[in-house]
């Protein structure tokens, strides 16, 4: 299987005509009516233009470190997904069902936890054991100064 | 042996990743209990006991389990041992220590199961992946029950270098592994086409040498990717380079989890480097020596970063202040000193790490307890903080100048024996660099008299910070008296303990 | 040499893994070192990758799987690194690693 820089080549020009044709397509198609929002460069809802040391709202790294967690675990079920046929020809299917039935229940214990701990709440009040020790701390140097 | 067939042998594997679940799930059932950290240091001694039973029951002699990713031999069992004495002591000093809130301490016992798990995995891994995915673990693990202290800044600090300096040593490791998988095509280190295999047969030689552009280039592309995979290792047991992190990490991390990550991973990574190095490159010959194939040359590799690692441990030892991190810097130097043992490439040698780790479980743990003992009474770590404990705490006192002794290595204390034994294997081993690093590893551990010897005057000579006895716990006290007193007895009377070495690798060697 | 071979992969996953080490040393952001750590990561991902294609040979996967499982690892050390930086910044409010020292000789 011969692999020739040409490919790559052809794969460039494919991605860049991609993206600058539904670009002209769309400025052709699409009602012309800005505002001052619209114009704004789209970031995820947060604010594209400033300082981009502000504080984000730390409920999304909560939600996104427990979604990178599932997010990883397809990772692993799409190569038993591949074999699962093999192993329903050798008679063990049952077998890797279950296998995989596990990995996933203790993927579903890690999930309880963190939801009856109240992590994965929305509008949640801050610890109070945490902004305790976490004011102390931030008082400590002031104090022997 | 088959996926099933393995499952026998991997009963305390499993059996720990059900007891991590069942922490969890007790701590979320405990959690409006007042008496919670009794029900939850009560299940996990349970658990532990249940999985020191499987471990009892495992059968004897060598399998290779799961087509090779595991090896199950006397070596396993050796090590599993060891993380099992270190997590018994853990699991009774952390709920009094104070250093971890009673609302956690579901949370710190689950993941230090999880950590056990991952160090019962590297003391079996047999393959590329498997030794790396363990380490991972109990890295992962690590970084977590680092900075378990929220709000606390020392702990955040220390957790933050850790996974900075851990990330980059498993992905330097990860690197020299891709490296190994493209000079061999396989990932397995024993059976028919693992690596070792190959580097002791001449054909296979050949083709590699042929693959990679003539003999020196895979000779070198050979010796980068040991050098890049020591990086893994060489962060877990703290080795030059590879030491930044563990003044830090130890002073910052909750006292009971730093007893525990200066002895259980720092012997989980011997585990990997014994059976890494001995499976690969060397072969046992009938009248028990071992013998060097694939001309790569290891135990010179391990020898200058031995020497390096316990030169410096012990001269920035010297400047402490803080007792936390003395310790940090003396278990860098005790690194360098199992080295050793690992450079004389015998199997003397592996025993005297072997019996030197058992009584480093002792008087390491020992050392951190009156830590603990001493900042809860007295409110600090720092030398200072340790003056008069003679007079407040007469018992505790005695017993940490029992630990000082034997990690300085004086006799009749149990670390004479740990640091004669590795003496012995590399002037037995022969050769002018063996001797000349066994001299270096005297030196050193004279220089180590003077830093220990402060805290000990301090504790006798020094004017009482406070006269008023000291309150220690009970429970305290009587786990002091019981470090302390093996190490007197091994002392004097090892022969156990190297029996036991000896039947867990390479057989009865003269010493 | 008209076709890309084994060295060219080599390549890439050499001048990545260099890539993340210099990140790594010269980022003062710990978000950007934990970054320079995922650059290393798949330095060693595209040789397992390549090494897969050119040196075992099709039908085995070895490499592969490997490679899967690094991800995943990736993935967990990225949670947990990030979850310590956020922890960092609500005790320090700052996450600059040349700010947070109070651990020295």
């Amino acid at each position: 299987m011969p692999f020739h820089f040409a490919n790559v080549l052809v794969f460039a020009a494919i991605a860049i005509l991609f993206v600058l044709g539904s670009l002209v397509g769309g400025h052709f198609l699409r009602p012309h009516n800005p505002t001052a929002e619209k114009e704004m460069i789209y970031e995820c809802g947060e604010k594209p233009i400033g300082q981009a040391w502000y504080n984000f709202n730390p409920r999304f790294y909560l939600i996104a470190l427990v979604f990178v967690i599932f997010e990883v675990e397809i990772a692993f079920m799409y190569p038993v997904a591949s074999v699962y046929r093999s192993f329903i020809e050798k008679g063990q299917g049952m077998l890797a069902f279950l296998e995989i039935f596990v990995f996933v229940a203790i993927l579903a214990v890690g999930l309880a936890y963190v939801w009856a701990m109240g992590d994965l709440e929305w509008v949640k009040g801050l610890k109070q054991d945490v902004l305790k020790a976490a004011r102390e701390a931030r008082e400590q140097p002031r104090k022997a100064a | 042996m088959d996926n099933l067939a393995s499952l026998r042998f991997f009963l305390p594997e499993s059996i720990l990743t059900v007891a991590v679940l069942a922490m969890f799930v007790q701590d979320l059932l405990t959690r409006r209990s007042a008496r919670r950290v009794v029900y939850l240091t009560a299940g996990a001694l349970v658990w532990l006991a249940i999985v020191a039973f499987a471990t009892l029951q495992m059968p004897a002699g060598t399998a290779s389990l799961f087509g090779g990713l595991l090896q199950h031999d006397p070596l396993r069992m050796f090590f599993t041992w060891v993380f099992l004495g270190a997590t018994l002591l853990t699991i009774v000093i952390a709920p009094n220590s104070g250093q971890i809130s009673p609302n956690r301490l579901g949370e710190f016992f689950a993941l230090l199961f999880a950590l056990v798990l991952g160090m019962y995995l590297m003391a079996s891994a047999s393959d590329l992946l498997t030794i790396y995915l363990s380490i991972e673990t109990v890295s992962l693990v690590s970084y977590v029950l680092t900075g378990f202290r929220r709000g606390d800044r020392k702990s955040n600090e220390a957790a933050l270098k850790y996974v900075i300096y851990g990330g980059v040593a498993s992905g330097v490791m990860l690197y020299g592994m891709s490296l190994l998988y493209g000079l061999f095509a396989t990932t397995r280190i024993l059976g028919e086409a693992g690596i070792a295999a190959q580097l002791s047969d001449v054909t296979s030689r050949i083709f590699l040498a042929h693959a990679f552009g003539g003999q020196p280039a895979a000779q070198l592309a050979l010796i980068v990717a040991i050098v890049f995979v020591l990086a893994g290792v060489g962060y877990k047991i703290a080795s030059v380079p590879f030491h930044m992190w563990c003044p830090d990490v130890y002073e910052g991390a909750p006292t009971p989890f730093t007893a525990f990550l200066s002895v259980g991973p720092k012997a989980a990574g011997f585990a990997v480097a014994i059976r890494f190095f001995f499976a690969t490159f060397e072969r046992q010959l009938p009248d028990g020596a071992f013998a060097q194939v694939g001309d790569v040359p290891w135990p010179a590799i391990i020898g200058i970063i031995s020497a390096a690692t316990m030169t410096l441990g012990n001269l920035t030892a010297l400047v402490q202040t803080n007792l936390k991190r003395m310790l940090a810097y003396s278990s860098i130097a005790h690194a360098g000193y199992l080295l050793m043992g690992l450079a004389a490439a015998s199997a003397a040698g592996v025993q005297s790490i072997l019996v030197y780790l058992v009584i480093y479980l002792f008087m390491n743990v020992g050392a951190f307890l009156v830590v603990i003992a001493v900042a809860n009474a007295r409110g600090g770590e720092q030398i200072s903080d340790f003056r008069g404990l003679s007079v407040a705490a007469p018992v505790t006192a005695l017993t940490l100048a029992v630990f000082l002794f034997s990690l300085t290595g004086l006799p009749p204390l149990a670390g004479f024996t740990g640091k004669y034994l590795v003496f012995a294997a590399l002037v037995q081993r022969g050769g002018f660099w063996n001797v000349i690093l066994a001299v270096i590893g005297v030196l050193n551990s004279a220089i180590s008299l003077f830093y220990y010897a402060k805290i000990i005057k301090a504790m006798y000579l020094d004017e009482p910070l406070d006269r008023t006895p000291m309150r220690v716990p009970r429970l305290y006290t009587g786990l002091l008296v019981a470090l302390a007193v093996p190490l007197l007895v091994f002392g004097v009377y090892w022969g156990p303990l190297v029996r036991w070495a000896s039947t867990a690798f390479g057989g009865p060697t003269p010493i | 040499m008209s076709s890309i071979g084994l060295p060219h992969f080599l390549a890439v996953g050499a001048a990545l893994f260099a890539l993340g080490m210099v990140t790594v040393v010269t980022r003062r952001n710990a978000v950007g070192i934990l970054m320079g750590v995922e650059l290393i990561l798949n330095a060693a991902n595209v040789n397992f990758i390549a090494f897969n294609h050119f040196v075992e040979g099709p039908g085995r996967l070895t490499g592969q799987v490997f490679s899967i499982f690094v991800i995943v690892l990736a993935a967990a050390e990225a949670a947990i690194g990030l979850a310590i930086v956020l922890a960092i910044y609500q005790t320090f409010r700052t996450i600059d690693v040349e700010e947070t020292d109070l651990l020295r000789e």
